[in-house]
């Protein structure tokens, strides 16, 4: 066996601006998602009945569906739903941002429901509307026992960003299969692959684990 | 817009078949992520304690590498490295294990962890073993604690199962690829894939919490 590592260097710049696109994606992704994890949880807590079944259905049908499968199904559906020649790019984006938008309803709906109710009676026993409670009171520390959660969805996405190279994104998993398709360099792409997730992936683990002990909940 | 479902019932019997292979490629790789899980946990908390940061390095290395990037690995690197050509069932199944292993190993090092230790001192005050401890004391309590969070790794194996479509296992989201690909009906089949994922995954997600709200009391300490 003979390895030619030379490969991973000559299609440096390829792979340095395909994981700009990885990292791009997921930080999109996120902003996307978390405000409107927010408006989907609110209104599965608060709205209109109907509307509250509405999103229920939503979150449990994406969340309960693998995410390479809504990767293809938005890749067919959407052009043809809205109308829009998207790009491969934006694609991968809504697919994303669709199933990270539910996760993070459920945890945002998880994180209010975990403040006990005595607190917001406590607040209107003293005289606070109920948005008032809402806001003071309820989301300041809801918002400490989502954050570990949000990091945590945060790796998993950077991690599935990587499947959105089933829909031709120029994405880090994408560009290095191409590259490895060319060159028939087979091991040598696949392990600088691997390589570049862990040593972008593991700080990030890392940083998880110090967040989830730094706002460990403690009653 | 007009949309056929009658490709379905056309494809009925090949898209079964994908069904049956996601599920048994699930059911195999979920118990061999918890039989790998549980060792590593085993490793990580009691090992000796050159094996703990070894341990420590592959459980944060799946936690940091994409499933997809694991299965690619095992089924076209892996052949290279080692000289073993494996057919891509069997090469999802060891990938799988793999990174499923990672979080199951988390899921028994949480759960035993959350056990107080008063309790083994306590035990150990008694005379019992390090090893009767681990099983007359500490799992019995930390199963039940675990439950919930292994029912959302089994949730997670099933959909992870549909990634291995790319190295060409012909699970049930491969077949739709296959389907589609012959029909050129993409919104038909890849709904009614949708809906059967659903199907699959809703029930076992409930069917597991409203197990544990049942049994959650045995628990407690």
């Amino acid at each position: 066996m003979t390895f030619d590592w030379s490969v991973v260097w000559q299609h440096r710049a390829e792979l340095v601006s395909a994981t700009g696109t990885t990292i791009l994606l997921t930080v999109a992704t996120m902003l996307i998602a978390v405000p409107c994890g927010m408006v989907v949880a609110a209104l599965r807590l608060y709205a209109w009945a109907p509307v509250r079944a509405a999103a229920t259905v939503y979150v449990e049908l994406f969340r309960n569906v693998p995410l390479i499968l809504v990767v293809f199904w938005a890749f067919y559906v959407l052009p043809i739903w809205s109308g829009l020649g998207l790009s491969p790019l934006a694609t991968g984006l809504a697919a994303l941002a669709l199933n990270v938008t539910a996760y993070n309803a459920e945890t945002f709906r998880a994180g209010l429901n975990s403040i006990r109710r005595g607190q917001v009676e406590a607040a209107m026993a003293l005289g606070m509307s109920r948005t008032q409670a809402l806001r003071r009171v309820i989301i300041p520390q809801a918002l400490r026992r989502v954050l570990p959660v949000l990091a945590n969805t945060w790796v998993s996405l950077f991690k599935d960003t990587s499947l959105v190279s089933v829909i031709a994104v120029t994405e880090l998993a994408y560009v290095a299969m191409q590259i490895r398709a060319q060159s028939f360099r087979v091991l040598e792409m696949l392990t600088a692959m691997a390589a570049i997730y862990w040593l972008l992936g593991y700080p990030q683990a890392k940083l998880v684990d110090w967040i989830q002990r730094r706002y460990a909940v403690t009653e | 817009m007009d949309y056929d479902f009658s490709v379905i019932t056309d494809h009925w019997q090949f898209l079964a078949y994908g069904v049956g292979v996601t599920l048994t490629l699930a059911a195999f790789s979920g118990v061999t992520s918890i039989v790998v899980g549980f060792v590593a946990a085993l490793a990580r908390l009691y090992g000796p304690r050159w094996l703990k940061p070894l341990v420590i390095l592959y459980i944060d290395s799946m936690r940091a590498i994409p499933v997809l990037v694991v299965l690619v690995w095992a089924f076209f690197a892996l052949p290279i490295v080692a000289g073993i050509t494996m057919p891509p069932f069997w090469a999802a199944l060891m990938g799988l294990t793999i990174h499923l292993a990672a979080y199951a190993a988390e899921i028994f090092r949480a759960g035993i962890e959350s056990v107080r230790p008063g309790q083994t001192r306590a035990a150990l005050a008694l005379g019992m073993s390090h090893a009767q401890i681990v099983r007359r004391i500490v799992l019995p309590q930390a199963v039940v604690r675990m439950l919930p969070a292994f029912g959302s790794l089994l949730s997670v194996t099933i959909k992870d199962t549909a990634i291995a479509s790319v190295i060409a296992v012909p699970e049930f989201m491969r077949q739709s690829e296959t389907v589609q690909g012959q029909t050129f009906q993409p919104i038909e089949v890849y709904t009614f894939a949708m809906l059967v994922y659903f199907v699959i995954l809703f029930p076992i997600t409930r069917g597991v919490d409203m197990f544990y709200r049942r049994v959650a009391h045995l628990g407690r300490s």
